[in-house]
């Protein structure tokens, strides 16, 4: 990386199952390619992979999807690529990606963006959120499947949604004591996707599989729970758990206090939709997919010229979606270059994988009453440590749009540009779970970079 | 829904609220006072601005007026605070010939008013901000500025407000849709959630405060605005711990602007302000431009003005950068601020067009308005500032 | 403080290099390719920043780049523990101020 202007007929932006496959593909129709990704190596969140060196012990597998990374990881490597990893993207217009790496400015330039950023956990905050050894769902999947750490002895997984089972599977994988495993969402919501998964040959081999390595661990998948406080002094040591009705609501006198060192909480996943709101590009929110998405068309195309997205920034779908779409959105790439028209088997896989994951996600509609394990003290934004009452006195004095309880409190303000906090901040400020979220407001940088990288800027 | 107010406030930023606390300070606890925004509180200029508080000592006017609302300040931090008061001071640095001339003429301004500020050498310089670059030539010190967090301000003030009249209303997120009158003055307004009769409204929206004019039927108010683009660095990172500002801004930023308000070609300049935040970032400015309502980055005039501030601030290079926005400054024709009644309607009075220190005289304003309202001895000679001088 | 020295640290087998670096002045042992904040967990240093007004220890959130809960100081720069790969000899300090 010498060059700080370089050119590309393609920049992808995300190196998980959504860009290495449309990489891949557009590597295969001859077009220059340039993947930014900002982790160390490919295979995004979902496909980590361990660092040369490091194996996992003996008699430790992965589940069948695990496969399909694989495959795509290889198709990747082979083809003519350029990855770009430690890249953090901080600015884009169309045709233009500017870039930190290693601590300088770059500049891509390129006829077509393919946003593929993936997601992140959703918090939701509980009192004791902040301590030390309490980290999202999927913090513990990389610490195990990306580094080879251990994070802990005794673990408690919280949350809602499909990625807890790799938590668990993660943890149990590196050892570690998985003392509960809480599932918010009722048995009774399960039931409804079970159709979809039933229905759906590989999701249902996946989930057999999950729950055969919690079986043989003796750890129970317990629905209908989950964490209201966590304690210690700098660390984590215990947390209270209790069962939670339909909507969510923690029920009284079910509480249970178990002795934990580590806590990952992951409440479903969120669209990282911010590069795509910068470029100006339309957006919708679907409460199911996890929020507010980007709007693609049946091409991939979002609503800005030359700007395409796909995987879980048009919605949570999971790495099955994704690598469907970005395949298709490098037929349809390819195609807006001048090469052969988009052939109907990629559209009909894309949809057929959005069907299957909507359906499967039938299962984890949001819990409003999640909303409730916050108290007064809990603090929500934790870049500008502003606790719940400040966020309430905000929302009642200065309004309450997200803007509005911005600037009554400063929550969202800070280095994560409210990221963390953004996704549930309205719905706690106002105590109106059901509220209407307004859009995110995405400023440059979209992530944090040295003032030096905006001021040698290329371009 | 109808009610009766005796004050209508529009405008929920910094002058506003300092407009319904001093209100609320200056006449009876009956009064009904109502403040409304169509947006948030604080939630345009006032949220997008820096919060210097800045002593402007030009003539005994120009200091009497900011000098007192800078004490004001300082007395709201003492009462009230929670609003991220700093007595940074301002370290005014020159960088060339043409602002060193400038050092010896602010220096005899703040003496002539009877304040005291300090020429700095070099190891006097060092000793108040050693993150500054070793080859700056020249600087001045004035300890009497500030900073505060202006939206946060805006709630301090509204809480003290209450305290002293609990009545005030607050209608965030409401849009005023038009103004009632009957023989020549103003009988109320019409609001998104109902009407308002009142006998009196103070137009505090800044750089739309010439929309709410036309909506209430009245000539073209010339305020115009003047975009800045800001950025902010990540907490305990700063590079410097006082205020500084690139003496230059004195002639950049104050008084009459050199360029048409109105136009489409201003290309824009910037003066370094680095501010020092309570919890160790630091908050960078400054750049003006008139460019209609357009609040897009401006990202040229950005990077210029972030390479200036590492110009001073050398450690800035490694800094984070967090975040950057646009805010509208309400820039008013002749530079001074429009405070007081509207010649042309009566129970109309205005309270806008600060340019970029509204957040400093936001106080001075608030009781310039509420004083002549309640028909006290002014503070501060009002005359200077009364929209009457439109068209004179 | 809880000590958490002995229930973290590593699984597998691992033949990489090792590498050390000194946090807030101690010597830690880390592999060829962590990331800071993945070779302080191996150590049991989950604490990696105080927060910002009430000095809170702070550590781990999203270890993928998102939350910025994790920034430190790496030869006086700030950045993101969670990124950021250790080189032999870089001085980390904990970000924020310093807590109680």
């Amino acid at each position: 990386m010498s060059e700080r202007v370089r050119q590309a007929q393609v920049g992808i932006v995300g190196g998980g199952p959504a860009g290495m496959a449309a990489a891949s593909a557009l590597a295969a129709r001859g077009r220059s390619v340039v993947v930014l990704d900002e982790g160390q190596r490919a295979g995004g969140q979902i496909f980590r992979q361990l660092p040369p060196g490091v194996a996992p012990p003996a008699g430790v597998s992965e589940p069948p999807s695990h496969d399909h990374g694989h495959e795509l990881i290889d198709a990747f490597e082979g083809a003519q690529v350029e990855l770009v990893s430690g890249a953090t993207v901080w600015d884009s217009k169309p045709g233009r990606l500017w870039f930190e790496h290693a601590g300088e400015s770059h500049l891509l330039e390129c006829e077509r963006i393919l946003l593929a950023p993936g997601a992140m956990d959703r918090c939701i905050p509980f009192p004791g959120w902040t301590l030390p050894g309490v980290t999202t769902a999927g913090a513990l999947q990389v610490m195990v499947r990306g580094f080879g750490v251990k994070p802990g002895r005794r673990a408690l997984v919280v949350g809602s949604g499909p990625l807890l089972l790799p938590t668990v599977t993660a943890l149990l994988a590196a050892g570690v004591e998985v003392v509960a495993a809480l599932e918010a969402s009722s048995r009774w919501n399960a039931l409804r996707a079970l159709p979809g998964v039933i229905g759906n040959g590989a999701r249902l081999r996946e989930a057999m599989w999950y729950m055969k390595q919690l079986v043989r661990a003796g750890v129970k998948l317990r629905w209908g729970w989950t964490v209201l406080r966590c304690e210690g002094d700098r660390h984590v040591e215990r947390a209270v758990i209790a069962k939670v009705d339909g909507q969510g609501r923690p029920r009284l006198g079910t509480e249970r206090t178990i002795e934990v060192d580590v806590v990952g909480a992951g409440f479903g996943l969120v669209p990282a939709i911010e590069l795509g709101l910068l470029l100006g590009c339309d957006s919708r929110h679907l409460a199911a997919r996890g929020g507010h998405c980007l709007v693609v068309d049946e091409q991939q195309r979002t609503t800005i010229d030359g700007v395409f997205a796909a995987g879980e920034i048009g919605g949570i779908g999971g790495a099955e979606v994704a690598s469907a779409e970005g395949a298709l959105a490098a037929a349809a790439i390819d195609h807006s270059l001048g090469g052969p028209a988009v052939s109907e088997p990629l559209v009909k896989q894309a949809r057929a994988e959005r069907r299957a994951s909507d359906a499967m996600l039938r299962a984890f509609a949001p819990l409003p009453g999640l909303y409730q394990l916050a108290n007064d003290d809990t603090i929500v934004c934790r870049c500008e440590d502003v606790p719940l009452s400040e966020a309430r006195a905000a929302a009642e004095l200065h309004g309450r749009s997200s803007r509005a309880i911005k600037v009554g409190c400063r929550a969202g303000m800070g280095p994560c540009q409210a990221r963390i906090c953004g996704p549930s901040l309205q719905q706690l400020a106002t105590a109106d779970p059901a509220c209407e979220m307004d859009v995110p407001v995405v400023r440059v940088p979209v992530k944090p970079v040295r003032a030096s990288t905006i001021v040698n800027a290329p371009g | 829904m109808s009610q009766t107010a005796d004050v209508v406030v529009v405008g929920g930023g910094i002058i506003g609220c300092a407009v319904v606390h001093a209100l609320a300070q200056q006449l009876p606890r009956s009064t009904r006072i109502v403040l409304i925004d169509r947006g948030p509180i604080a939630g345009a200029t006032s949220g997008s601005s820096m919060g210097h508080l800045m002593v402007t000592p030009d003539t005994p006017q120009d200091y009497a007026f900011s000098r007192t609302s800078v004490r004001l300040w300082n007395e709201l931090a003492e009462r009230v605070g929670g609003f991220h008061f700093q007595a940074t001071g301002a370290l005014y640095l020159a960088d060339c010939d043409e602002d060193l001339e400038l050092i010896p003429v602010l220096h005899e301004q703040f003496r002539d008013n009877g304040d005291r500020c300090e020429i700095l050498d070099e190891q006097r310089l060092r000793e108040i901000e050693p993150g500054l670059a070793p080859d700056v030539p020249g600087a001045l010190f004035y300890p009497g500025d500030g900073v505060v967090l202006p939206m946060l301000a805006c709630g301090a003030m509204l809480r003290e407000a209450r305290q002293w009249n609990e009545s005030i209303e607050v209608r965030a997120e409401c849009a005023v849709t038009g103004f009632e009158r009957a023989g020549g003055r103003i009988t109320g307004v019409a609001t998104a959630r109902g009407r308002i009769a009142t006998p009196l409204v103070v137009n505090a929206t800044g750089v739309w405060a010439p929309e709410l004019a036309e909506m209430a039927g009245q000539p073209r108010l010339p305020i115009y605005p003047r975009a800045g683009n800001l950025a902010i660095t990540a907490h305990h990172v700063s590079p410097i711990r006082t205020q500084l500002l690139e003496i230059s801004y004195l002639r950049f930023a104050h008084g009459a602007a050199k360029v048409d308000p109105a136009g489409t070609d201003d290309p824009g300049g910037h003066a370094v302000n680095m501010q020092p935040q309570s919890h160790g970032g630091c908050l960078i400015g400054s750049t003006r431009q008139f460019r209609g309502m357009d609040r897009t980055l401006n990202r040229e005039l950005l990077h210029r003005s972030l390479a200036r501030a590492q110009r001073y601030a050398p450690a800035l290079k490694n800094v984070p950068i967090v975040r950057t926005w646009v805010g509208l400054r309400p820039y008013a024709e002749g530079g001074l601020p429009f405070i007081g009644p509207w010649p042309h309607l009566d129970g109309l009075w205005i309270a806008a067009g600060h340019e970029g220190l509204g957040i400093s005289l936001a106080p001075i304003t608030g009781l310039l308005i509420a004083q002549q309202i309640a028909g006290v001895a002014p503070a501060v000679d009002p005359t200077p500032y009364q929209p009457a001088r439109i068209g004179a | 403080m809880s000590d958490n020295r002995s229930s973290m640290g590593r699984f597998g087998s691992d033949e990489r290099e090792a590498v050390t670096f000194s946090f807030d002045g101690q010597e830690i042992a880390a592999r060829n390719g962590d990331t800071v904040a993945m070779a302080l967990w191996a150590v049991g240093e989950a604490t990696l920043r105080r927060s910002s007004r009430e000095g809170r220890p702070r550590g781990v959130l999203c270890n993928m780049g998102i939350c910025y809960e994790c920034l430190v100081l790496v030869d006086g720069v700030a950045v993101r523990a969670c990124t950021t790969v250790v080189r032999a000899g870089m001085k980390v300090e904990r970000g924020g101020t310093p807590g109680e």
